[in-house]
């Protein structure tokens, strides 16, 4: 299988301090694999060490110990060439503020060494596909939070690149807005089959977006895997919320497979199983054989945001 | 030869990237306008008008107001060179040029070439100013001695502003203040009000290593003031040379060290 980003034993520490030193690992040996094509997400709590994973990633930072490779290239010794072919976006866009949002796009299309009508017509595109032709003469101190994001979207694709780094893409944004940049992030995989690495807060952005997710805690990788997967491996399943009319043997409800837990309160009962597909037809099966009329039924199935706090605790 | 071509005109445009920004953003901002036009002007008519009043021979005025024209013309285009780091680091847009891939070199000759056009436009406004309002002749050396001064000031400003970007690579924004304070150190060192052959022994070494000095006093030859020292001009464009090569391999270290740090993220939080 072919790797955008090949990680094994990634260290880095931050010394501060001009006498007394103080140290602190960011990252404690860190093995990230990220096969090309592939939308993967960075999740974990703030410190965590993503963004310092992504900036080693992206050349901002100099690794202490390990390996890192980006695109198949070492970053020790061909960083340069992993520029050109790799673009990061990161949340709260800061762009030069004096600039429009056509001349800031110029700016970084020429630093891509891009030029004359190739450069031009990059930039068009670019306007169109982020609905910014409205937008591109005006100064970038006077955007909205919304439109800042979608140039610094716009910003990170004037190299077509083949590896994009998001930091945290929708942070701060109204809620349609973040759609809207979803369904352009999707899109853009989809359509270009670039390969990307995101980090979120947002766990559902996450579960929508990422086929796989790595979650990074204090330095550490603690899973990976499909979203599925980290739910199944933390044996987190689904609740069943249902209300009835009738008495509940509880004991022998409990007893049944794949019932891990239950909460009763009144004339209603919270049932978490291991997969609500499997085990909701056993428990109506249950109830009806002892006569108990169900007028609700809810059911919640867990979700990253559960893997997250489960392995935040 | 086509990838030649290719690489080059990739080399180019890269370049001409730090002078379209330098450019857009001098445009845009009403400091800049204050750089080339208001302390310029400001204190060449106070210095001027000061040797005016103590009645200065002609000669003399002459050698002041070549100190002033140059120091004003320094202080401009270096800012330039400096500016390049330093919008970036304002706008806390740092990271997004350094992960493009660009070199220190297309950083400092992009914002060179706006900062000699700024720079050219304070000189030629002071130069102007000096004719119709004191009636001195800045032109006198001609026009191969004003090519090679001129040369020389631009590159030591050069000089000055990508000290003030390792400073700001190596210990943060704090340093910024380097780019308005490194030139008044020139001002001391280098002869500007006055000949170096009056400082103090001790501070006559250090203004020997400065290239600026050189220049000065290559200039002011043309208006009768034998140079303190030999082969002015020589010594002056070899030891500019030297050290921007130098600065040059310390700029590249101190973003290595930048990189290693986490400055260079610091700087754009």
């Amino acid at each position: 299988m072919d790797y955008a980003v090949e990680v094994k034993n990634l260290h880095k520490t931050f010394s501060s301090g001009l006498f007394r030193k103080r140290r602190k690992s960011a990252l404690k040996g860190v093995d990230l694999m990220v096969p090309k094509g592939t939308i993967w997400g960075l999740l974990g709590p703030n410190g965590a060490g993503k963004t310092t994973l992504l900036s080693i990633l992206s050349n901002l930072l100099t690794p202490e110990k390990g390996d890192v490779r980006v695109l198949g290239m070492d970053i020790r010794t061909h960083a340069k060439d992993i520029c050109g072919r790799i673009n990061l976006s990161s949340g709260h866009a800061n762009f030069l503020w004096s600039m429009t949002v056509r001349e800031n796009l110029e700016y970084y299309a020429m630093l891509y060494g891009l030029s004359g009508e190739k450069k031009r017509r990059k930039i068009e595109n670019l306007l169109d596909l982020f609905r910014l032709q409205d937008f591109a003469k005006v100064r970038f101190e006077e955007l909205s939070t919304g439109t800042k994001q979608k140039l610094s979207l716009s910003k990170a694709l004037l190299n077509d690149p083949d590896l994009l780094f998001l930091d945290e893409p929708t942070v701060g944004l109204d809620p349609d807005v973040a759609h809207r940049i979803r369904d352009m992030i999707q899109h853009l995989h989809d359509d270009q089959g670039t390969t990307i690495l995101i980090t979120t807060h947002n766990m559902k952005e996450a579960e929508i977006l990422c086929e796989k997710v790595t979650f990074i805690m204090d330095g550490r990788i603690r899973a990976k895997g499909t979203p599925r997967d980290l739910k199944k491996e933390l044996h987190l399943g689904d609740t069943i919320h249902l209300a009835f009319q009738g008495a509940l043997p509880i004991a022998t409800l409990q007893n049944m497979e794949g019932i891990d837990h239950i909460e009763m309160k009144d004339s209603s009962c919270r049932i978490r199983v291991d997969n609500h597909r499997e085990r909701l037809p056993q428990i109506l099966d249950f109830f009806t054989a002892q006569r108990i009329i169900i007028h609700n039924i809810n059911i919640q199935e867990s979700d990253l945001e559960d893997v997250f706090i489960t392995f935040t605790k | 030869m086509r990838t030649y071509l290719s690489h080059l005109q990739s080399e180019i445009t890269k370049t001409r990237a730090f002078a379209f920004k330098n450019w857009i953003m001098a445009k845009r901002n009403v400091f800049t306008l204050f750089e080339i036009l208001f302390w310029p002007t400001v204190s060449f008519l106070s210095v001027g008008l000061l040797a005016e009043f103590v009645e200065l021979q002609s000669s003399m005025k002459a050698f002041i107001l070549v100190g002033v024209v140059a120091m004003s013309a320094v202080q401009v285009c270096q800012l330039d060179v400096a500016y390049s780091l330093l919008y970036d680091v304002w706008s806390k847009a740092l990271k997004h040029g350094f992960i493009a891939p660009v070199g220190t070199r297309h950083m400092v000759y992009g914002s060179l070439f706006i900062g000699m056009v700024r720079g050219g436009a304070v000189f030629l406004i002071l130069v102007g100013a000096s004719y119709v309002i004191f009636d001195f002749n800045f032109l006198i050396p001609g026009a191969g001695a004003i090519v090679l001064f001129l040369m020389g000031l631009f590159l030591s400003a050069t000089m000055v502003g990508i000290l003030v970007s390792i400073l700001v690579l190596t210990v943060g924004n704090r340093a910024e203040v380097a780019a308005w304070s490194l030139v008044s150190l020139m001002l001391l060192l280098c002869g500007i009000y006055y000949p170096v052959s009056i400082l103090p022994k001790g501070i006559m070494t250090i203004a020997k290593l400065m290239p600026l000095t050189y220049f000065l006093e290559y200039y002011r030859a043309f208006y009768g003031f034998d140079p303190t020292f030999s082969h002015v001009l020589i010594k002056g464009y070899v030891m500019v040379v030297i050290y921007l090569f130098l600065e040059m391999y310390f700029m590249k270290a101190a973003l290595r060290r930048a990189k290693r740090k986490g400055i260079l993220l610091k700087l754009s939080e």
